[in-house]
């Protein structure tokens, strides 16, 4: 039995479903991201857990204990909130006692236990200096510390680096782990940014309209989205459609603008409508002949330590990232070749949908 | 920062002049050793604020309005500050009737109110009562403390409550020791200026007073149409002294700005 067991969650605004039949287990110790656009229910599903919002259906149990019906101040939990939600009366010192207070632990026990909290997240010097004295990544390092002073069973996190900027969020990101790491505290976090989901989650949970689409670890979601929307969501991706051509026991040729692309899934039947979804740095770029195909760089981007480039061919505009290995790129307009392998080639059955808003915003 | 050129800082000072000139020259002819209302030419005296002193009528109803002012303002913090949190955080049946009833005061005139309230007090035997006149001054100050503490209430960030509670706060912790402290400044600001409006107010007052509850604008108007002597300055002096001191404390718990220009 899983430690943290959501079973059927559903909750309801009047006619409107905002979380639907949400079924998900946490091991103890586990840390579990809650990804998905805004409006997909994940921020819904994280407050039922906390004790914010009662579900319409379903159970909640913590540990073997049902906490459906239980309040928010019994059940015990550590929530980070996207806004810190500081104590701004009070002292950093005192924003972390105040859960210890509640918990009625004899003041001599709260001080090193305050302590030990706020040096874990190297803020032990900051304890005499109000929220306001502090940058965001400090506010937040209390906000976690206050969060986890209380020796909380699963600890709650609702996006809690979206308020910082690029760089901080990097370095909070993996400080995050390393701190639950240390302490071992079951972690659930909600998110809309996928690189945060995956670099820190064990399990990533891909929410859309309300519902799960995918429980899975990271790199599998990545390169296994079970659904269009997920590859969509999940980072960059060339989504193209097409109809089964043929098919034998192990694999299938699509036709793809009259061309015949190898794929590896079994199982297909000849005449199918199918969109294929190929991730841009599956793609290699080979001399204009050597390829599958043949198309003309439209436009190129320099990342870095990456190029991105838009490759027009019979097949519409592709996105090709390749990595920046120091020998010369090719040229705006140049013609150049495409492979791949067969196996990196992802199929997902049905005509593709219209690109959703919300997917796109969150993607580039 | 621009800075002003000379036609509009001679614009200012001419406001500021027509503004001040009235409140200085009360001030410094309540230290004239005259027995008529002049400005002070032949030294400074205390005599007309000794007078003041010695005049029971005033210090009784100074005491009235004292009273009066920290009543009904200590009151009317204690209805707002509920009544504020539930129209600003719930949605009820009656929420906009009861939103428009708390600040219907506010643009009614006083004159009115006054004539009112004297019915009122007439047919329910409470004339002269001074809780019945401390109940009509709170529903006059009521509407500036729960416009302060609206304002104070809508820019609060509830998941800072919700912390509290998950960390296992009760509902009576949480607003003791967070939602209060947090919403502090408005009720302080709130209160204040209740204060104020209350120990100043002279229209609904004049109606409603009975000898012994008289306050001290309406037993200063009562003086003023007798005669006129340089003790009707002194007390408008000490008047203006004590809204001064109010008006600092004000600026400086809540800032004048939040309350006169709304800004957060």
């Amino acid at each position: 039995m899983s430690f943290l067991e959501l079973k059927n969650i559903t909750k309801r605004y009047g006619p409107m479903t905002a979380v639907g039949d949400v079924s998900l287990s946490v091991e103890k110790g586990e840390f579990v991201s809650l990804l998905g656009p805004s409006g997909c229910g994940k921020t819904t599903t994280l407050q039922m857990i906390a004790g914010f919002v009662e579900p319409s259906a379903g159970t909640i149990r913590l540990d073997g204990r049902d906490i459906t019906r239980a309040k928010a101040n019994s059940r015990g939990l550590g929530i980070v909130f996207q806004s810190y939600a500081l104590f701004p009366h009070m002292t950093v010192f005192d924003n972390v006692s105040f859960g210890l207070e509640m918990q009625r632990v004899p003041k001599g026990e709260r001080k090193p236990r305050v302590e030990e909290a706020l040096s874990l997240v190297h803020l032990a010097p900051y304890a005499k200096r109000y929220p306001r004295e502090l940058s965001g990544g400090q506010r937040q390092r209390v906000a976690l510390a206050r969060a986890l002073v209380i020796r909380p069973p699963v600890l709650l996190l609702d996006e809690p680096l979206s308020n910082l900027d690029a760089k901080l969020r990097e370095a909070m990101q993996f400080e995050l782990r390393e701190i639950q790491r240390k302490v071992g505290t079951t972690t659930v976090m909600v998110t809309h940014d996928q690189a945060e989901a995956f670099s820190i989650s064990d399990r990533v949970v891909v929410m859309e309209a309300g519902r799960i689409t995918q429980i899975d670890q990271p790199y599998r979601i990545y390169e296994h989205p079970e659904t269009e929307f997920i590859s969509r969501f999940v980072g960059k991706t060339n989504l193209l459609p097409g109809k089964v051509a043929t098919a034998t026991g192990a694999g299938a040729t699509v036709s793809l603008a009259g061309i015949a692309v190898p794929v590896e899934t079994a199982g297909l039947s000849v005449g199918e409508t199918v969109t294929l979804c190929i991730r841009p740095e599956k793609l290699h770029l080979t001399a204009p002949s050597g390829g599958l195909l043949t198309g003309r760089v439209a436009d190129r981007f320099f990342l870095g330590s990456q190029w991105l480039y838009h490759i027009d061919g019979p097949l519409g505009t592709l996105m090709v990232v390749t990595p920046n290995d120091g020998s010369t790129p090719a040229e705006q307009g140049a013609p150049v070749g495409l492979e791949w392998s067969p196996s990196v080639v992802r199929v997902h059955r049905g005509a593709m949908a219209e690109a959703p808003d919300v997917a796109l915003e969150v993607t580039g | 920062m621009t800075r002003n050129g000379p036609v509009a800082l001679f614009f200012h000072a001419l406001v500021v002049i027509f503004m001040l000139a009235p409140l200085v020259i009360v001030c410094l002819v309540a230290f004239t050793p005259e027995n008529t209302l002049s400005l002070p030419t032949r030294g400074f005296s205390l005599r007309w604020f000794e007078a003041v002193f010695h005049h029971p009528d005033f210090v009784q109803s100074f005491w009235n309005s004292l009273w009066l002012a920290v009543l009904s303002a200590t009151l009317a913090v204690a209805l707002a500050v509920p009544a504020s949190l539930a129209i600003t955080r719930y949605e009820f049946p009656g929420r906009g009737f009861l939103n428009a009833l708390f600040l219907s005061p506010l643009i009614i005139p006083h004159l009115v109110l006054g004539v009112a309230m004297l019915r009122l007090f007439a047919v329910v035997g409470a004339a002269g009562s001074f809780g019945w006149l401390v109940a009509a001054h709170m529903v006059i100050v009521t509407p500036y403390v729960m416009r302060l503490l609206i304002a104070a209430i809508s820019g609060f960030d509830r998941s800072v409550e919700q912390a509290a509670f998950s960390l296992g706060a009760s509902e009576a912790t949480v607003f003791r020791r967070v939602t209060l402290p947090m919403i502090l400044p408005g009720v302080t600001g709130g209160w204040l200026i209740a204060f104020i409006n209350s120990f100043d107010e002279l229209t609904m007052s004049i109606f409603i007073t009975s000898p012994s509850t008289v306050t001290l604008p309406v037993r200063m108007y009562m003086y003023a149409t007798e005669s006129i002597d340089p003790m009707m300055a002194a007390v408008s002096a000490l008047i203006i002294g004590i809204t001064a001191v109010a008006v600092l404390l004000l600026d400086r718990v809540y800032g004048l700005d939040r309350i006169l220009v709304g800004q957060q």
